[in-house]
Formats: C-alpha cells, structure tokens, sequence
C-alpha cells in the first residue's frame, strides 16, 4: 500500500468497516510514515469536527419563517379537498363525453375496429347492453340520452379495456 | 433510523392520506424544521429556502395520494426538498463555488505524499479552536459545488447512512461514498491551510 491508496481508503478504516488483512496492511504502512499519519490524524479530526457540528446543530427554524410557513400551508391544505373535488369533476365530464361519443359513433356505424369488436362480443353475451344500442341505432343516439347506469359502467369498462392507442376517440 | 421515527411517519402517512384533522399540523411539526435547514444549507439563503419550503409541502401534501410505499416517507420528503432547492439553484445564476480539486491531496509518481504533512489534530482538541473548527466546516462546506455539498450534508449534517442518502438522491452507494470521501478529504485540506496560516500569522 502506498500514501495514495491509503489517502483513498481512509473512510473504510475510520468508520471500522474495513476489511481487517487490509486494515493490517494500513497499520503497518501508517506506523512507518510519518505524513500518512499526519494525514490519518488530521483527517479523523475533521471528521470528528463535522460530527460535533452535527451534534450542536439545532434545527432551529427564525419564528417568523416558521409562522408564515404554517399559515401558508394550513391555507393551502384547506383548499386542497376543493382541487380534488374540481379534478374528480373535471374527470366525470370528460368520462360523459366519452360514453357519449361511443353510443353516437356505434348508432352511426363508425365505430374504429377495435371498439367495434369489443362492443360486439361483449353484445353477444350482455343483453342489456345489445338491447341498448338495438333501440340507439333504431332512434337515433342524439334522442338516446345518457345510457342508465348499469349500462354506463359497463360501457366505461369497454373504453378502459381498448388497447394503448386504440383509445376511443371521435375522428 | 429510530423505530420512534418510523412509527411517527406511517401514522403521518396514514392520516394525510385520508385528510384527517391535524394530519398537516403533524407534518409540518415533525418536518418543517428538517426542511427549511436542508433547504438552507443546499440554498444559503433564507428567503430562497423559505419558498422552497412552501413547494415542498405544497408538494408533498398534492402527491401523497400517490405516494408509493416502497421507500421511507422522510427520504421522499427529504427527495422532494433536494429536488425543489437544486430546480431553484437552476434557475438563477450557479453560485460562485471552489473547484474541489485543488484540495485533493497531492502524490508523487510513486503514490507518496508530494509534500510535508502538519499535524494538527492535537491543537483542536482545544475549545476554543474546537468552536472556531465548526464554524469553519460551515464556511467550507457553503464553498463546495452542490453536486458534494448535498451529499455532504444528508450524509455528515443530517447523519443519514450511504444507502439512505444514495435512495434520495437517485444515485449508487459507491458514487455516495465517493463523493463524500472528497468532500472530506477537501475538507481536511481547507483546514490545514486555516490553520497553518493562523500559525505562521
């Protein structure tokens, strides 16, 4: 071992995760130079001085700053379940339009391939929903309304079920 | 990590998720503090670190419905903070930093020291110095770009392991100790040179 590689190796050897044949090694080097130990020395009481500081280090936080902190916070919490209701919302509107522009395209026969099949064969083994779109295409969709709920959420299971890329949209 | 702590997070967590009362109270008592200082220490200015401050709870209280529990609640808050302060330091103009290898030491060709080695570590035994010796790792450390100084002070200030500091900043264990074995190692330098000067003044 040489003073450089006894430079780099230090962290290991002071924090007593070295291994012990090269901490043997390290010792013998150490006991005959005078600047590795010097270095050590020096070394061990920077390290020992950052762990004083972090000891007399308080988290100390000026009142003001905490005050204006809290306030900020607490307010901006208060308004968060009011974020979360407009996005769940915003959510349930687009989810509408959705559910609408399907039952349109499916009334009108443009429904992209992929959304035809599944609207197919889940057809083939759901009544409700083949009887839901049978009276849509003899209507007309824009007479139709939004479809009841059992057909709803079996219409939105459908749209989640598309493929990446194959998402429903209106073209 | 103390089981104390633990105990406190998962409840914290528990209660911020399902918007409990109180549930903001715990989490700016428990980490108001522990922000603002990391904050402080990556910025060096109160009124950055202060707004920093407000982003990361901001932050943390808008996303702890995702929040996944595949690591501890403090190193994502502590993730959440050194993210927020190193997008703000991006954002201005880079401080003015020392480059850290002027302070490593110096070799022969043979891997021997290159020049003579004082020491000095009997001389900070000593109070006085001993106070003087942390307001100067302070000073040295605020010098150090933030690529060392984050690490320095999640590892050495905040005391946290390698592997706890490695999780937050998204890096490997080795880089950790890497970077935290130069930053010492500059460190050690910087107090040399302080010294020895006081001596030769």
């Amino acid at each position: 071992m040489n003073c450089k590689e006894l430079a780099y190796m230090l962290a290991d050897y002071c924090n007593g995760s070295m291994d012990p044949r090269l901490r043997e090694e390290l010792d013998a080097h150490l006991a005959k130079c005078e600047p590795c130990m010097a270095f050590t020395k020096t070394f061990r009481a920077t390290c020992e001085g950052t762990r004083k500081l972090r000891e007399a280090i308080e988290y100390a936080i000026p009142a003001e700053v905490r005050e204006r902190l809290d306030m900020f916070v607490r307010a901006a919490a208060l308004k968060y379940p009011e974020k979360v209701k407009e996005y769940r919302d915003q959510v349930e509107r687009d989810r509408r339009e959705k559910v609408a522009d399907l039952v349109g395209a499916a009334a009108a026969g443009k429904l992209p391939s992929a959304a035809a099949l599944l609207v197919e064969s889940h057809c083939a083994s759901c009544p409700g929903c083949s009887g839901y779109f049978d009276a849509v295409r003899k209507t007309g969709a824009s007479r139709a309304g939004d479809p009841p709920a059992g057909i709803r959420s079996h219409l939105i299971a459908l749209m989640q079920a598309l493929p990446p890329g194959e998402e429903f949209f209106l073209a | 990590m103390s089981a104390e702590r633990w105990k406190d997070d998962e409840a914290l967590l528990e209660n911020l998720r399902k918007g409990a009362p109180g549930a903001v109270d715990e989490l700016l008592r428990l980490y108001q503090g522990k922000i603002f200082n990391l904050a402080m220490s990556i910025l060096k200015n109160e009124s950055d670190a202060e707004e920093a401050a407000q982003d990361v709870f901001m932050t943390v209280i808008r996303k702890v419905e995702t929040f996944q529990g595949n690591s501890a609640f403090y190193s994502w808050i502590y993730r959440i903070c050194v993210n927020t302060c190193l997008m703000r330091l991006r954002g201005k103009r880079r401080n003015e930093t020392v480059s850290i290898e002027e302070f490593m030491p110096v070799f022969t060709d043979e891997g021997m020291h290159a020049s003579p080695m004082d020491d000095w570590s009997k001389e900070v035994e000593r109070d006085a110095l001993n106070e003087e010796l942390g307001r100067m790792i302070r000073k040295y450390t605020e010098e150090l770009s933030e690529k060392y100084r984050v690490v320095f002070v999640l590892s050495d200030v905040e005391g946290l392991s390698n592997e706890e500091t490695a999780k937050i900043l998204g890096l490997t264990v080795p880089a950790i100790k890497s970077r935290l074995h130069r930053a010492r190692l500059y460190l050690r330098e910087q107090l040399s040179r302080y010294i020895l000067e006081g001596k030769a003044g």
